[in-house]
């Protein structure tokens, strides 16, 4: 060996070892960084690569600011602001026409057979319309809305069952359940194929062993027709009317809707076509309507690490299923958000969304059956939803839980997470809405000092005294969300709600009209002249605006990127900002817009300020 | 007596002749350098309980990558586990479903939750890494040959994987030496009776559960 060689070999094993150089304070730095970044601490051999010579930080922190984690991590700091879960007994979305109930009826043979119905559907013999489609004569027992029946059972005869009866190959039970003869029944291995998991002994026959291969249910609901000729019966219904014999409710009435348009075709997506028609149906595989029984759809329950490592699951309703994927929705858009390092503006601008299988079918086939109730007095029949169903990929089957397709434009009235089902739901009223929006992306909260609250008629809130120091602010911020009804999604539009109907003012020697007028219109601001949208009274033109007028005003105030700021300094630090931060604070704020409000750069900077790397009070000893 | 003591004054006041030293002026003379004190300003707080999340994504990986439901079919048995929701609010997770906050303080319900899961955690993984003896790539928290009636020496350098795997950093940087502690309490664990496991293995269960439990271990 050479004797320089020799030398270098020698001084190389003499260089300390740069690891034996790092002290605790870095060791400790990095383990934040890899709880915040990599969510979880630093492995053995995480900890190894950080000691050797030449790891460089930057690079690993560039590949942490790229990674899932890091975008699980900020996108907490939103959901526990926002918490969007609903309570376990929140009795939300329940609409008739989607509501596929469940009763048993006896066949020839004396077998119990499980029978699927809509409440409220159309049939064409009047002794049955809006009912199970069985008198009590017939089968012997009286169908409430859900449950079993009462009564005892007669045997029904074939031709009977047959007549008004039929079996169908269910959505949830069969992935290929649009082809003409489903094969690929759901079994275990749909866990691992599509995140789909039944209780499998709840979708067996009556004996326990017999897998269930099809429901029964009556014709009408079979039907797979879009859309559906309207029927007017002439009947008049009144409320103090006997009830028929072996009914327990009244016969439907004609509705507004099918004396204006008796003859006519509807469309069956909607609320006024299961109403008013008797070709409305399920559509194909049952496909438009959920089944409330049985109860073995698993739904995660607690999943604090998504939905793929469940904490705890319980077998619930598909309609109560369907509710963890709008909680699901809303993360799924935070963490586009962050993970893609988009405009944090997006969180309440963004028209784009992200669905998976369960809500592909929500938007397609369920979410218009809120519209329109009352508000078909009003002309409005087809609802103008916030997600047209127009742009929901057709590619998605219902049970593809595990498949999420991002959605770039849901329609002209999205906005941002404000527009999804969970907000909407867990901030049910319109100042409930406005008030989370201002609470967490503007950082400001209603409070009001030294007010007095005295008895008062005025119903202007922003007047009133006591109120007025809080609701000047609230009001015109609430009234960008009249046009969306309360707990619910339905979308008011312009042209059949405009801030002022002349049909509803109370020029008339009654005031002002009853039915919807008063449902969509506010009593205490309307006059002989003129009316007001419910909600609208505290600037009209903000309903026009809708939410993305909200969108538009709190992302361009200058109290959102600091408030960006504030929030997630907070979290990563876990402590209040003080007064001493301020100018901290302000920097970051400014880099903030100036970088387009990319959330990584801001990240970035705080992780790597001397106020995160010394965030608590642990002195070195 | 009086004439005397005033005579005495007299004398002490007017001893010698003892008049004011003159100042004379000169040029200005700098003020004599100072040592600089800086003073850390930033705002400090106490430490921030680790995100229960994060922990529960630790445990899961210390069990060897587990699944939460294949954790717990591990963990349970020998009154050593119940069940993922008695211990998930203890842990400080947000409940959004009713509004419940996330707990960023520990508290000891917190604590004693912790000490529980650390517990079964370290148990089974004894059985695992050091009964069953697998290859020490396939061990997920005794990655180390387990010494014979171990020295302090042949001790420590088990101990640092331990200390590395749950704290974070070789136990030789610990503020307070810390090896010596823990090999009393390992010798302590060590000197009792043997239950379903040696006295060695209980007594590495037990200084992996101390290390779990260890303040360093849920804070940051």
């Amino acid at each position: 060996m050479k004797w320089w060689l020799a030398c270098v070999v020698i001084g190389l094993a003499l260089v300390p070892d740069l690891g034996a150089q790092r002290a605790l304070a870095d060791y400790r730095y990095f383990r934040a960084l890899s709880i915040d970044l990599a969510g979880r601490p630093p492995t053995r051999d995480e900890i190894a690569a950080f000691e050797a010579a030449g790891f460089d930080l930057d690079a690993w922190l560039d590949a942490r600011l790229a990674s899932e984690p890091y975008a699980e991590r900020i996108r907490r700091v939103y959901t526990d602001l926002l918490r969007l879960e609903l309570p376990e007994g929140t009795a939300v979305f329940r609409p008739p026409s989607v509501l596929l109930r469940w009763t048993t009826i006896q066949d020839a043979d004396g077998k119990t057979l499980d029978l699927y119905f809509r409440e409220g559907q159309r049939r064409l013999k009047p002794e049955l319309d809006g009912q199970v489609c069985f008198t009590q004569a017939e089968t012997g027992l009286i169908v409430g809305a859900d449950g079993p029946p009462n009564g005892t059972p007669k045997r029904v005869s074939k031709r009977l069952l047959e007549e008004r009866t039929v079996v169908v190959k269910p959505w949830w039970l069969y992935a290929d359940y649009k082809t003409r003869q489903p094969r690929n029944r759901a079994d275990a291995t749909w866990v691992e194929r599509y995140g789909y998991e039944l209780v499998w002994s709840m979708f067996n026959e009556a004996d326990g062993k017999t897998p269930v291969t099809g429901v029964r249910v009556c014709r009408e609901e079979a039907q797979i027709a879009e859309t559906g000729r309207v029927v007017a019966t002439g009947r008049i219904v009144k409320k103090g009317d006997p009830l028929l014999p072996g009914r327990l409710t009244r016969l439907p009435a004609d509705t507004a809707f099918a004396k204006a348009n008796a003859g006519t075709m509807t469309s069956c997506f909607a609320q006024t076509g299961f109403e008013s028609s008797i070709e409305c149906g399920c559509g194909v595989g049952l496909e438009r309507c959920l089944p409330t029984v049985p109860a073995g759809f698993v739904m995660p329950w607690v999943t604090p690490l998504g939905v793929d490592l469940a904490f705890d699951s319980a077998p619930r309703p598909a309609i109560l299923w369907l509710r963890a994927w709008w909680s699901q929705e809303a993360i799924h858009f935070l963490d586009r958000i962050f993970r893609e390092d988009r405009d944090v503006r997006e969180i309440l601008t963004s028209p784009s969304t992200t669905v998976n299988g369960p809500l592909a079918q929500f938007y397609r086939f369920f979410a218009n059956a809120t519209c329109c109730g009352a508000a078909s007095e009003l002309g409005y029949t087809q609802a103008e939803p916030l997600f047209d169903p127009a742009k929901v990929p057709t590619s998605l089957s219902p049970h593809e839980v595990a498949t999420w397709t991002v959605v770039e434009d849901r329609g002209p009235h999205a906005a941002g997470v404000m527009t999804m089902p969970m907000f909407l739901l867990k901030y049910g009223s319109r100042r409930q809405r406005a008030h989370a929006v201002y609470s967490v992306f503007m950082c400001k909260e209603f409070v009001a000092e030294a007010a007095k609250l005295e008895p008062s008629t005025e119903p202007d809130l922003t007047k009133r005294a006591g109120c007025s120091t809080c609701h000047q602010r609230l009001e015109p911020m609430a009234a960008y969300f009249a046009r969306i009804q309360e707990s619910d999604w339905t979308y008011l539009p312009q042209p059949l709600f405009p801030v002022s109907l002349e049909r509803c003012t109370a020029a008339g020697p009654a005031g002002m009209p009853m039915g919807a007028c008063r449902t969509f219109y506010d009593p205490d601001f309307t006059d002989r002249t003129s009316t007001m949208l419910r909600g609208a009274y505290g600037a009209p033109a903000h309903a026009d605006e809708g939410p993305r007028g909200l969108a538009r005003d709190v992302t361009s105030s200058p109290e959102f990127a600091p408030c960006v700021v504030r929030n997630v300094a907070q979290s990563l630090l876990g402590r209040q900002l003080t007064a001493a931060d301020d100018t901290w604070k302000a920097a970051l704020a400014k880099a903030f817009v100036d970088g387009k409000y990319r959330m990584r750069s801001l990240v970035r900077a705080i992780v790597t300020s001397p106020r995160y790397r010394d965030a608590n009070d642990r002195k070195p000893r | 007596m009086r004439p005397v003591a005033l005579l005495l004054a007299l004398l002490v006041a007017c001893h010698g002749d003892r008049r004011p030293a003159v100042i004379s002026p000169g040029t200005a003379q700098p003020w004599p350098a100072h040592r600089a004190v800086l003073l850390d300003q930033s705002p400090k707080a106490k430490r921030r309980a680790v995100p229960a999340e994060v922990f529960l994504r630790a445990y899961l990986g210390w069990f060897g990558d587990l699944a939460p439901y294949d954790a717990f079919l591990r963990a349970r048995g020998n009154d050593l586990f119940d069940q993922w929701s008695y211990y998930l609010a203890a842990l400080g997770l947000p409940d959004h479903h009713v509004d419940a906050p996330r707990i960023s303080q520990s508290n000891t319900v917190m604590l004693a939750t912790i000490g529980r899961l650390g517990e079964a955690l370290c148990i089974r993984s004894v059985e695992h890494d050091l009964r069953a003896n697998p290859p020490l790539d396939k061990r997920v928290i005794f990655a180390f040959e387990q010494p014979v009636q171990p020295t302090r020496e042949t001790f420590a350098p088990a101990f640092d994987i331990l200390h590395r795997t749950f704290l974070g950093y070789p136990v030789a940087l610990a503020p307070i030496p810390r090896i010596d502690r823990f090999f009393a309490l390992y010798r302590e664990v060590a000197s009792r009776q043997a239950t379903r496991l040696t006295p060695d293995e209980m007594a590495w269960a037990a200084v992996c559960t101390a290390l779990v439990q260890h303040p360093e271990a849920w804070v940051y």
